[in-house]
């Protein structure tokens, strides 16, 4: 049995819209194995990104314990929970969420900065993984002198670039159109079959589930089925 | 992540800013420029002062006629005040400081030298290029021992001298096309004077034998003076001097306490006083600098708050990669203080230029011009600092709001 990387215990995440208390997660209990690739699905709605916020550790629960590699993050301080995040998570966001005043490098770049890596080691490793992503002639551009195709890959290339256990994906494809979102999940499936990581996707898309081992299905706040599906090896 | 990298950033950020952060900059560049400016009127004040204060001239003074109580001073020609209902006559009557003045003052023991002088404005000309500047009639035998401007060249005026003037140190080097030198030849309404010294001052003042200038001075009669300089033997006995010397011209003058047509003023009090004047009007100068600079810092925030809600959603991506608290409060706050540093540093650029113009707007309106201005380094690192302290201030909050900033709200912030 492989080692649980994650790991959610009873997690209730309630919202207050001034009197009106939305509950988004309504007591979630999983498990995360390391080097899984896990699907999570269901509607919209349905709470895939409240738990992906608190797997990624910006948020805590509002009941319910969340362990990450063990530790309990609802009781890491501050700066200790930043750095935690820094070097065992990886992001890719929807909208890419790159810093539009920086250069592909420098987004890259900008994680090893936060983690205080020696500036030498720091530009040659967002060399390389900008070059893994296939950017390698597009480095000095700026987010917006990119395609959204080419802006997920440079948002990739940032999530991985401090070598991050675990790779959190909330609908990377959503708006891409479909040959570029099908070459973007290639990539996410190279580095979960290459590079060992456990990535875990968020997409309303079935067509993109069925690339995950795991599938986590979410309904109304609560999990309906967990489906493993060996067809799929590394 | 390390403190040069947090400069890295905080630069990029000014860098990168909209026009509003230069607008900011603008509000700290002009509070700046003033205090600079102000400053530097102050610093020069205060060489003037201490260079008065501390030299020559404390056993000088100098009395004028007219009528001087109250804020009100009637020079000569004018009606003395309270005979506005009186005869024609008595209005007419003209007061004037005559031999016998000179006589009274050169009887009173404690008296060294009089120097009788009058004055009036002339035209000069040099090289084709003339002008109307101040001329002044001294009595050259003693002129020297009353004035307390040093020759730069040439020499003093001399009881022998005719036809000849000394120049202030201005009109000999820039006043006209060319400068003018020892032995050449100035021609003052009409006539040929030679230049025999040149003053080390920044005046464009010439003085001449008093002789020769009731010729020239329009409107002036023989034997009446403007002004009557008095050197006392005893620097000492100052207080004492100036009772003895009123109390003997009153009574030469046949004039009471309340009717006195005359008034004697030591340099030494006109200093002070004019040092008092300067100094409170240098500390309301600076307090309006200090105002602008306020102002200036309440723009930094207001900035500092719109540019923190404008970068919201980049601080919540910067959390989801990996930065603390204290990364975020270190880049906004350096933001700041380098929109004070920059603001600093272009404010003391124009501070100085300002200052180097100031003198030439207030003209001699105000006693600025003689002392000139002077930016000290203290007062341009003083700047800098206090630039840096009011961004970092104006910063603080807005930065602090910052950091604490949840990474899932603030990557919501559209
Ligand atoms: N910050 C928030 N404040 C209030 N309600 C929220 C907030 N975030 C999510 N919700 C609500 O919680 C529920 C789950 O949302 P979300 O996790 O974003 O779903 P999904 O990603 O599956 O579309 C929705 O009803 C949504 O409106
Ligand atoms: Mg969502």
């Amino acid at each position: 049995m492989k080692e649980v990387i994650l790991h959610l215990e009873n997690v209730w995440k309630i919202y207050k819209m001034g009197d009106v208390e939305v509950p988004a997660l309504r007591g979630v209990t999983v498990e995360i194995k390391k080097g899984d690739f896990v699907a999570i699905i269901g509607a919209s709605g349905s709470g895939k990104s409240t738990m992906m916020n608190l797997i990624g550790c910006l948020d805590v629960p509002s009941k319910g314990s969340v362990f990450l590699k063990s530790y309990d993050i609802s009781r890491l301080p501050e700066s200790d929970l930043a750095a935690f995040r820094g070097k065992t998570i990886g992001f890719i966001f929807q909208q890419y969420n790159l810093i539009p005043s920086m250069s592909a490098f420098d987004n890259v770049l900008l994680p090893l900065e936060f983690l205080e890596y020696d500036d030498a080691s720091a530009a040659k490793r967002t060399r390389e993984i900008l070059t893994m992503v296939g950017l390698a002639d597009k480095m000095h551009h700026r987010p917006t002198q990119l395609s959204g195709g080419q802006q997920q890959r440079v948002s990739i290339a940032r999530s991985l670039v401090a070598n991050p256990e675990i790779v959190l994906a909330d609908e990377p494809t959503g708006a891409l159109d479909s040959v570029t979102g099908k070459e973007v999940l290639e990539l996410l499936h190279r580095l979960w079959k290459e590079e060992g990581k456990t990535i875990i996707l968020v997409t309303h898309d079935m067509n993109l589930a069925k690339y995950a081992r795991t599938t986590i299905e979410l309904k109304d706040g609560q999990i309906m089925r967990v489906v493993e599906n060996h067809g799929v090896k590394k | 992540m390390r403190l040069d990298k947090c400069l890295k950033h905080a630069f990029d950020m000014v860098l990168h800013s909209k026009l509003r952060s230069w607008l900011t900059i603008i509000g700290i560049v002009i509070g700046v420029a003033a205090v600079i400016a102000i400053m530097s009127i102050g610093a020069g004040l205060q060489q003037e002062i201490n260079s008065q204060l501390n030299t020559l001239g404390g056993d000088l003074l100098t009395i004028t006629a007219g009528f001087s109580r109250g804020g009100g001073f009637f020079g000569r020609g004018d009606s003395p005040p309270g005979s506005f209902g009186g005869s024609s006559q008595a209005t007419s009557k003209s007061v004037i400081l005559g031999r016998t003045d000179v006589q009274t003052l050169k009887g009173i023991p404690d008296v060294a030298v009089v120097d009788t002088e009058i004055r009036g404005s002339v035209n000069v000309s040099y090289l084709g290029k003339s002008g109307k500047v101040s001329l002044t009639g001294v009595d050259q035998s003693v002129w020297s021992q009353v004035t307390t401007t040093k020759i730069k060249d040439g020499r003093m005026l001399d009881s022998a001298d005719q036809n000849v003037v000394v120049i202030g140190g201005s009109l000999a080097s820039n006043y006209f096309t060319q400068p003018v030198g020892i032995n050449q030849m100035l021609t003052i309404e009409g006539s040929a004077f030679r230049v025999v010294g040149v003053l080390d001052d920044s005046s464009t003042s010439i003085y001449m034998p008093i002789a020769l200038a009731y010729q020239i001075i329009p409107d002036k009669t023989l034997n009446e003076y403007d002004t009557l300089v008095v050197k006392i033997k005893d620097e000492e006995q100052l207080d004492a001097s100036i009772a003895m010397i009123e109390g003997k011209m009153r009574l030469a003058r046949h004039v009471t306490n309340s009717t006195q047509d005359f008034s004697v003023s030591s340099r030494k009090e006109m200093q002070a006083t004019r040092a008092a004047t300067m100094s409170s009007m240098n500390a309301f100068l600076l307090a309006i600098a200090a105002v602008s600079l306020v102002v200036g810092a309440v723009g930094i925030a207001n900035t500092m708050f719109t540019s923190v809600l404008e970068k919201t959603k980049e601080i919540g991506i910067m959390k989801a990669i990996g930065a603390r608290n204290a990364d975020i409060l270190k880049i906004f706050l350096f933001n700041a203080a380098f929109i004070g540093l920059v603001g600093g540093i272009i404010g003391i650029v124009f501070g100085i230029l300002l200052s180097g113009f100031l003198p030439a707007l207030m003209g001699g309106a105000l006693p600025f011009s003689r002392g000139g201005t002077f930016v000290s380094l203290n007062s341009i690192l003083l700047a800098i600092g206090v630039s840096v302290l009011v961004g970092i201030a104006a910063g603080s909050i807005p930065a602090y709001q910052a950091s604490k900033l949840k990474p899932v709200d603030a990557l919501r912030y559209e």
